[in-house]
């Protein structure tokens, strides 16, 4: 298996294209932290005092709590609300906008980036090998089939956390060259008790958060793409769904259907920035919803793949 | 014949949609022996030599390859046999030696010795640090050779191997074939179209139409047992040679007759002693051509072939 692993990954990288899309990959990160900073050097007005900021805030989300409001949004509110008022009590001010810290908690742009990078590959992995008139040489091999498609997923999944790891290294590296470092400590309510949230343990924790978006769309590209044996077809319809995704989700969201849509659950960092808009969901049936949409991938991709009947 | 095969169809048959394909093919292939697979455009060669090689599965019947089923263990089954089908279709954008490298390590314990030993025996040497894309077609088809002879298979199959080739290239291709066969006992399963082409290579033919197996027969046994006889009078000759149990068939000049060697010299006696002058007799080799349409009828091609 390992050998089979060991020949994805070298034919992955044999292809300019994937140079191509880790160089772009690195370019947008840096792109993405430059214009964070110019747009911070342009409204750099009047720097407010964090703790107006924040009675400001406790006042307007207390008029909010008022209302009638779902209960997700209600316990969002009232913790918004009991993490300010204990800064406000022990004199801790939140992480400054400017800082490098800032950018390093919520590494958001990587995890799409990487969303795009790692389809385009998962489409091509198995419908090349078609395009390209390989398949015959391929199978013709003492191999079994389902090996083959094992080494070939195993290869996107690499290629994912790779680029996933690229893209926050070059991010942290960024942050380090272009920002100061900005005072201020992220907190949040775990149970009744505040506590403080670590930088790097957060930011690495919403790396992860994201790369369920990067698996969850691979395999729907890898089962496109083994099915059609078409690779433009395996990145439109992928991409079609990362990006309408979250309306689709949106959309339905006051039927008792979202719960068990997939594009619902893609996004698992709503939960870490309070962003959840279907009722009733949680991390764990998230997990569990996406993990049932992987595996019919999979067997899907296997089932076709496996079964038929090479005739190009 | 008493030797082993590596190789044995047994009914053979594949269906797609309600159509039979392939139609209960039983074939048996020898260690050493280039048999060639012959049939017209359609006949359903392909889908045959897909079925054997795991890129197609069998309807029914099954398929052995050194006594053990391809069905029950298709690794091990796989593992003796090499597999060039049409034109190999490398990875154009690695170099030849990776594109060796990549099917060596689908084999098991290929030495990179021995990737170098397979690259000299076809003679890529100069080449094989290039892109596959930079080749010619004879170099695409030598890596293929290359690729297909890596693991020492006991069974190599080729289909259309000389398709596009030049005729340098397929004399130099049907040279290596036969050496691998004489020299290390591998039987080669060859399928073609171009019926010189299987003449010059095969030890044998089968022949395949509509998904039937038409004919089985050694080349050596079919090019040698018709002799071209010029006699005069013609008319006689063939009465009496007829009268004697031969079959025969007049030619404007002389006539062709089936005969074993071991026979010509009491029909030249017979002739002589009945006053018929002969003035040549020679071994006639008839023409696969003659023999392909002979056995597939020459009509049912033509049909064949427009579909």
């Amino acid at each position: 298996m390992l050998n089979l692993i060991q020949n994805e990954w070298m034919k992955l990288w044999a292809k300019k294209g994937t140079w191509v899309m880790t160089i772009l990959l690195i370019i947008s990160v840096i792109g993405l932290m430059g214009l964070t900073k110019w747009i911070n050097n342009q409204d750099r007005t009047e720097a407010t005092d964090w703790k107006s900021n924040a009675q400001e805030q406790i006042n307007y989300t207390k008029e909010a709590l008022e209302l009638d409001l779902p209960e997700m949004e209600r316990k969002q509110n009232e913790e918004t609300v009991k993490v300010l008022e204990y800064r406000l009590a022990n004199n801790i001010p939140p992480l400054a906008e400017d800082g490098r810290e800032s950018l390093i908690i919520n590494p958001v742009g990587v995890g799409s980036f990487v969303v795009l990078l790692t389809v385009i590959a998962a489409a091509g992995i198995v419908a090349s090998e078609f395009s390209q008139g390989t398949i015959k040489m391929l199978l013709t091999r003492p191999v079994s089939r389902w090996k083959i498609m094992t080494a070939k997923y195993i290869t996107v999944l690499l290629f994912g956390i790779l680029l996933m790891s690229i893209g926050f290294a070059v991010t942290v590296i960024s942050a380090y060259i272009l920002f100061p470092s900005g005072a201020g400590q992220e907190l949040k309510l775990v149970g009744n008790a505040i506590v403080p949230v670590s930088v790097w343990g957060h930011g690495l924790y919403m790396l992860v958060l994201s790369f369920a978006n990067v698996l969850i769309t691979a395999t729907f590209a890898f089962m496109i793409g083994s099915v059609f044996r078409s690779n433009g077809m395996a990145i439109g319809l992928s991409l079609f769904i990362f990006f309408t995704g979250n309306t689709i989700a949106l959309l339905l969201s006051q039927y008792e259907v979202a719960k068990y849509l997939v594009f619902t659950h893609m996004n698992l960092t709503m939960y870490e920035t309070n962003s959840v808009f279907v009722d009733g969901i949680t991390m764990p049936f998230s997990l569990v919803v996406l993990a049932v949409y992987i595996v019919v991938f999979l067997v899907i991709s296997y089932t076709v793949f496996t079964k038929r009947d090479i005739t190009a | 014949m008493d030797i082993k095969p590596i190789v044995e169809l047994q009914n053979l048959t594949k269906v797609i949609g309600n159509k039979k394909i392939i139609d209960n093919i039983s074939l048996s292939l020898y260690p050493g022996q280039i048999t060639g697979f012959l049939g017209p455009n359609g006949a359903g060669k392909t889908t045959t030599i897909r079925m054997m090689v795991g890129l197609m599965k069998r309807t029914s019947g099954e398929i052995l390859i050194d006594g053990k089923s391809l069905s029950e263990d298709f690794e091990e089954g796989l593992s003796k046999v090499g597999v060039i089908v049409e034109n190999p279709e490398m990875y154009k954008f690695m170099s030849g030696y990776k594109n060796l490298l990549h099917f060596a390590r689908m084999q098991k314990n290929i030495s990179k010795e021995r990737i170098n030993e397979v690259v000299t025996q076809v003679g890529l040497e100069q080449r094989i640090h290039e892109k596959v894309s930079t080749y010619s077609l004879g170099m695409r088809q030598r890596l293929g050779l290359a690729q297909a002879l890596l693991h020492r298979p006991k069974f190599l199959i080729l289909d259309e191997p000389t398709n596009g080739l030049d005729p340098a290239g397929i004399r130099e291709f049907r040279e290596h074939l036969r050496t691998i066969a004489e020299t290390e006992g591998v039987s080669v399963f060859v399928s073609s179209h171009m019926l010189s082409e299987i003449e010059l290579m095969c030890d044998r033919i089968a022949v395949i139409q509509n998904g039937r197996l038409v004919d089985i027969r050694d080349m050596a046994e079919t090019t040698q047992s018709h002799y071209y006889l010029e006699l005069s009078p013609a008319e006689d000759a063939k009465s009496l040679l007829i009268s004697n149990g031969f079959t025969i068939e007049l030619l404007p000049v002389g006539l062709l007759l089936q005969a074993e060697k071991d026979q010509i010299p009491f029909i030249i006696q017979l002739l002589t002693s009945n006053k018929i002058d002969v003035y040549a007799v020679h071994p006639h080799r008839k023409t696969l051509e003659d023999q392909f349409l002979e056995m597939t009828g020459g009509g049912q091609i033509a049909e064949s072939h427009t579909k």
